[in-house]
């Protein structure tokens, strides 16, 4: 149940915007006991506790006052970083500031008190003063009368600091001796003292480029310059800039520099020679994460987010009904995903993402990245790349961040310069490689490492799009026309970066890149303005990839070309092409030969994506959203069309990962009402219409690849009869049981419902006295009770009567 | 399949009833006339008392008039300070909490059942105006509560897309019928286990969303089973109230289109599906 001010705004609750700018605008109903990811400043329950600590102490801070006191006090020094949780444990110099500073820092401290205390008899005080202001007075008069406050000579205090002020001492400044300021420059020339103002003016102009030098020292011996110098900037930032910027600065042939921080040597020094053993973690046995595999029907599961977002549920997928396995709310604040093996269901939330799974969808990894939105998994499932728009800065990448499923730790952060497509990262099909490309330069990482391959990037000149096939560590990528160089197609090998074919194309105005699921093939879908004609060509440059060198077929198409796409298991390609109305399907073949075969065309579809079976052979054909959901099931074995449907202004269709069935769906987030699902079998007859309050999203959850070799799938297609017997009379049986249950409950409600009647009419009964007494004794229970008291009369109307015929019912 | 069309107003149907015989069937608009009543605003509400000798109306301008049903002669308005002893309601019940969009008495006249905005029913004793029993069955708007013909049980209408069934007394749910629209008016048919459920896109969206998609239908529920088994077409608008004529043999169904569509039992018998 809901509760009264979920019901109150619903209005507001109708308004909410797509995920990505959702917020949640009603308050959530109040379910105990189920984690309730919500957002910043709310108590987190499931989320990353340390995480939240951590911003907590961050933002409560050091009081403004204090701050200043420090400054004055200990002259150029690093205020208390805001971003705590980074730093490592112990960064706090504390320990080894020297005594001096410590002092100074105890003056600070008592200057406070004693500010404090003063504050504090104000307050107090009337007209008289209070008693600590009275008391110094009375000694300076000598006054006998008074009596005496203070504390004996001897006296020790036995309250400690801590107790006294514990609040104000948790505020206290931190001790920072400004030598994060400090760089230390090796290889610099040795000189005597009369070269030394002049390798002063040298290091100085090349060192006051990072940031104003506020120090420096030349250790001298024997008259000579030691050969390594301090130098001191106004700011730890200059510092970290000299660092990264003038280390390894040639100054001659001799005298290449290197550049450090100041406190890397002490930071290095203090690392222990010896390494210490990791402790090994205990097991944590987290059940059989593929139990869903096991399941004696063979049937799916599949997530639906509904209610805005509010609720998540996973789902077997059943012919008869869904059968519900769980329900949360508030499971995820924006969407969900499924990793590509199946393996496990993530979550969004504001502080991260989560992953879930096994019998129970228990939480078995987090990763914490605030305000994390957009996620992509290895295909091997054992990374898991995250962004964020929020967490950058300069020396710390973490705009997206790789991390290690199975441990949970971060692997690495990189930076997000460009506005690049997600996913920024592409895989290799083995989670071995992935990549990004930058201007100019694809640059291809290696795992576990996460190191670049070769510790060097590709310099590919212009290059704008690039793709891993699915099948083999090879990658595509192509590049425009530059002057007299034409644009270029490119398939390298890898790790070997050998190029295994290259084709030059001309007059490209643009390329996509569709790799068949396997890695047979490759379309290169090239866009063309051949010179003396008008208007784009578009070519199908087809590559087949299992074949020596890599042949390359062309298909010309005349028309727009609205889809394309890949039989998944097969040789086959579907494109939709023409402009509306005139939309024409095309099923094409790509034989052994090389010979490209169109195998049959429909014209006058009403269609804008293709979706193929995961298994091939069929495909759905729709016209989403603006094409109001028109569905047409083809078989393309033979061509024919099974079914033409329509589910009015759906807006996605989801195949399941077996090819049994197909879910379209009318999301939330693309139109508000009639948000529901409904499941189709492969041949597009319509089994269920599951209508939800403002349903978003189903997911089916993905299989891992089969285990059974090419000939086991033969084997078991050529027996497909002996099973199809089992499973027809299985189906029987399920029916009539079915049916069975549906008399039985129909009987069971009709029973009730007269129970309930036969109650209600007695109580009727019993009341009727009663209701002739309120009614001056005229019966009104029944129509023709006081037929004798009715005056017959017998009017005439001149009325017009339309009748208005009906047309088919639904 | 031919029903008969009344077309008494121009503007939005607000409310029809029968009177006790179902002789007479009442239809309220938001144009000034009340059908054959006179007014001078929208009329939300009508009901005629149990032997159809005064009639009672509620209007958008907050006013309530009586009326004598068979002259329609009118009697005062129920504001007017001099009609009504000491210029106070009999009995004031507070209401604070949501507003009541819906109410109708209770069996035997001792209790009133109102329906609030927030989906709340609350049973009120007419004597003292205290709240007898509360229940939250809705999570919208209450739009409609309709009796039963014998009073034992009643129908409401909600904005949540359902149509719910409550024993009159005890206000204890009883059933729930689901559609995809909201439902703004349903009706107990006196002599089957029938319900009927009216509503479809609000009348604000209409204009944003295909007519195809507003469903508009007059939707026949198996009180026992939940079931869906018939529908209605005839409206062009959202059915904005429904009334079974008390022998059961019509019902009348009232439209945003201000057409009041008259069914008998052999207009919609033939019906496939019925």
């Amino acid at each position: 149940m809901q509760d009264a001010e979920n019901v109150a705004v619903p209005e507001a609750a109708e308004e909410r915007a797509e995920p990505g700018q959702q917020q949640p605008a009603a308050e959530p109903p109040p379910d105990a006991g189920l984690p309730r990811p919500a957002g910043p400043g709310a108590p987190e329950a499931a989320g990353t506790e340390a995480v939240s600590e951590e911003v907590a102490a961050a933002e409560a801070g050091p009081e403004p006052q204090v701050r200043t006191e420090v400054e004055a006090a200990s002259g150029p020094s690093k205020s208390p970083s805001p971003s705590a949780a980074e730093e490592p444990p112990g960064s706090h110099v504390e320990p080894r500031a020297p005594a001096q500073e410590e002092a100074r820092g105890k003056q600070v401290r008592d200057e406070r008190a004693d500010s404090r205390a003063q504050a504090a008899s104000e307050d107090a005080g009337g007209n008289e003063g209070s008693a600590a202001e009275a008391e110094p007075r009375a000694l300076e008069n000598g006054d006998a009368d008074e009596p005496s406050f203070s504390d004996p000579e001897d006296f020790v205090d036995d309250v400690s600091e801590e107790e006294l002020l514990g609040d104000v001492l948790k505020d206290r400044p931190q001790e920072a001796d400004g030598i994060d300021s400090v760089i230390v420059v090796d290889n610099v020339p040795q000189v005597g003292p009369d070269r030394l103002e002049k390798l002063k003016n040298v290091i100085h102009k090349i060192f006051s480029k990072f940031g104003k030098i506020t120090n420096d020292f030349y250790p001298e011996e024997d008259g000579k310059t030691k050969g390594y110098i301090f130098l001191e900037y106004a700011s730890p930032a200059h510092a970290v800039d000299a660092v990264k910027n003038a280390d390894g600065y040639k100054l001659d042939k001799q005298h290449t520099f290197r550049v450090n921080l100041f406190t890397d040597f002490d930071k290095y020094m203090t690392i222990s020679d010896e390494w210490d053993i990791p402790e090994k973690q205990p097991f944590k046995d987290l059940g059989n994460l593929r139990y869903w595999l096991e399941e004696a029907e063979c049937r799916d599961q599949y997530s639906v987010i509904f209610e805005s977002g509010d609720r998540t549920s996973i789902f077997w997928n059943d012919v008869k009904d869904p059968v519900s396995i769980e329900e949360r709310a508030r499971w995820t604040e924006t969407y969900v995903r499924w990793s590509p093996k199946g393996t496990y269901l993530a979550t969004f939330h504001q502080r991260g993402i989560a992953l879930w799974g096994g019998e129970k969808f228990k939480q078995i990894q987090r990763f914490s990245h605030q305000g994390v939105q957009l996620i992509d998994f290895s295909p091997c499932e054992r990374y898991l790349v995250t962004f964020s728009p929020l967490m950058d800065t300069q020396d710390d990448p973490q705009a997206i961040i790789i991390w290690d499923i199975l441990t949970g730790h971060k692997k690495r952060g990189f930076h997000c310069e460009s506005s690049a497509h997600w996913p920024i990262f592409k895989w290799s099909h083995d989670g071995k490689f992935f990549a990004r490309m930058t201007l100019d330069t694809l640059s291809i990482y290696e795992t576990p490492s996460m190191g670049l391959l070769d510790k060097k990037s590709l310099k590919i000149s212009g290059i704008k799009d690039f793709s891993w096939s699915p099948g083999g560590n090879i990658i595509a990528f192509w590049v425009p026309e530059d002057k007299d160089i034409p644009a270029r197609v490119t398939l390298m090998q890898l790790p070997t970066r050998q190029e295994i074919r290259v084709r030059n194309l001309f007059n490209v105005v643009d390329c996509k890149l569709h790799w068949q699921k396997n890695g047979d093939y490759l379309c290169v879908k090239v866009d063309r303005t051949p010179k003396g004609t008008q208007g784009v060509v578009t070519n199908f440059e087809i590559f087949r990839m299992r074949e020596k060198q890599v042949p390359v077929d062309v298909v010309e198409m005349k028309e727009t070309i609205i889809a394309f796409a890949w039989e998944p298991n097969g040789s086959k390609f579907a494109v939709l092409h023409g402009e509306a109305p005139r939309i024409s399907v095309s099923f094409y073949h790509v034989k052994n030969n090389g010979k490209i075969e169109l195998i049959k065309m429909f014209d006058k579809q009403q269609a804008n994506t293709i979706f193929w079976s995961p298994q091939g052979q069929f495909v759905v054909l729709a016209g989403l959203r603006s094409m109001n959901g028109a569905l047409a099931f083809v078989d393309t074995s033979d061509c024919t069309v099974m079914n033409i449907a329509e589910h009015y202004m759906a807006s996605d269709v989801e195949w399941d990962p077996t090819g049994r069935y197909v879910v379209t769906s009318v999301s939330w987030w693309s139109h508000k009402v009639d948000n529901a699902y409904w499941l189709w079998t492969f041949q597009g007859r319509l089994l269920q219409k599951n209508n939800k309050d403002r349903f978003c999203q189903l997911l089916w959850r993905p299989r891992p690849p089969t285990l059974l070799s090419q000939e086991q799938i033969k084997q078991i297609k050529k027996d497909l009869k002996k099973y199809s017997k089992i499973f027809e009379q299985k189906d029987r049986l399920s029916q009539s049981k079915a049916s069975k249950e549906l008399v039985e409950r129909r009987r069971t409600m009709m029973e009730d419902f007269r129970k309930y009647r036969k109650m209600a009419q007695e109580l009727y009964m019993e009341q009727k006295n009663e209701r002739l007494e309120l009614r001056g004794g005229v019966d009104t229970d029944e129509l023709d009770s006081n037929v004798d008291d009715w005056e017959e009369e017998t009017i005439e109307f001149f009325v017009t009567e339309e009748i208005i015929p009906l047309g088919n019912q639904e | 399949m031919k029903p008969i069309l009344l077309q008494g107003h121009e503007w939005p149907i607000t409310q029809i009833k029968y009177n006790g015989k179902g002789d007479l069937l009442f239809t309220v608009a938001k144009d000034p006339i009340v059908n054959v009543w006179y007014s001078v605003n929208a009329v939300w509400y009508v009901h005629a008392d149990w032997n159809t000798k005064h009639v009672l109306t509620g209007s958008a301008d907050n006013s309530c008039h009586l009326w004598d049903c068979e002259t329609g002669k009118y009697f005062f308005d129920l504001r007017d300070p001099s009609q009504i002893d000491n210029n106070e309601p009999y009995v004031k019940i507070p209401c604070n909490d949501s507003k009541i969009t819906s109410a109708i008495w209770g069996p035997q006249g001792e209790c009133i059942i109102a329906g609030h905005k927030s989906g709340e029913l609350n049973q009120y004793s007419a004597k003292s105006g205290k709240v007898l029993v509360n229940i939250k069955e809705h999570l919208r708007q209450i739009n409609d509560i309709r009796l039963s013909r014998d009073m034992t049980m009643f129908v409401t209408a909600s904005k949540d897309n359902t149509a719910k069934i409550f024993d009159s007394t005890t206000l204890e749910h009883q059933k729930t019928f689901w559609t995809e629209r909201p439902a703004n008016s349903a009706a107990l048919s006196p002599n089957y286990d029938h319900v009927v459920l009216g509503g479809g896109q609000e009348a604000m969206d209409i204009t944003t969303t295909s007519t195809r998609i507003g469903k508009f239908e007059a939707r026949f529920f198996h009180l026992a089973f939940e079931e869906e088994f018939g529908r209605v077409k005839g409206n062009f608008g959202p059915i904005n109230s429904f009334a079974f004529q008390p022998d059961g043999k019509s019902y009348s169904s009232g439209g945003e289109d201000g057409y009041v569509l008259f069914l008998h039992a052999r207009h919609y018998a033939g019906h496939p599906g019925l």
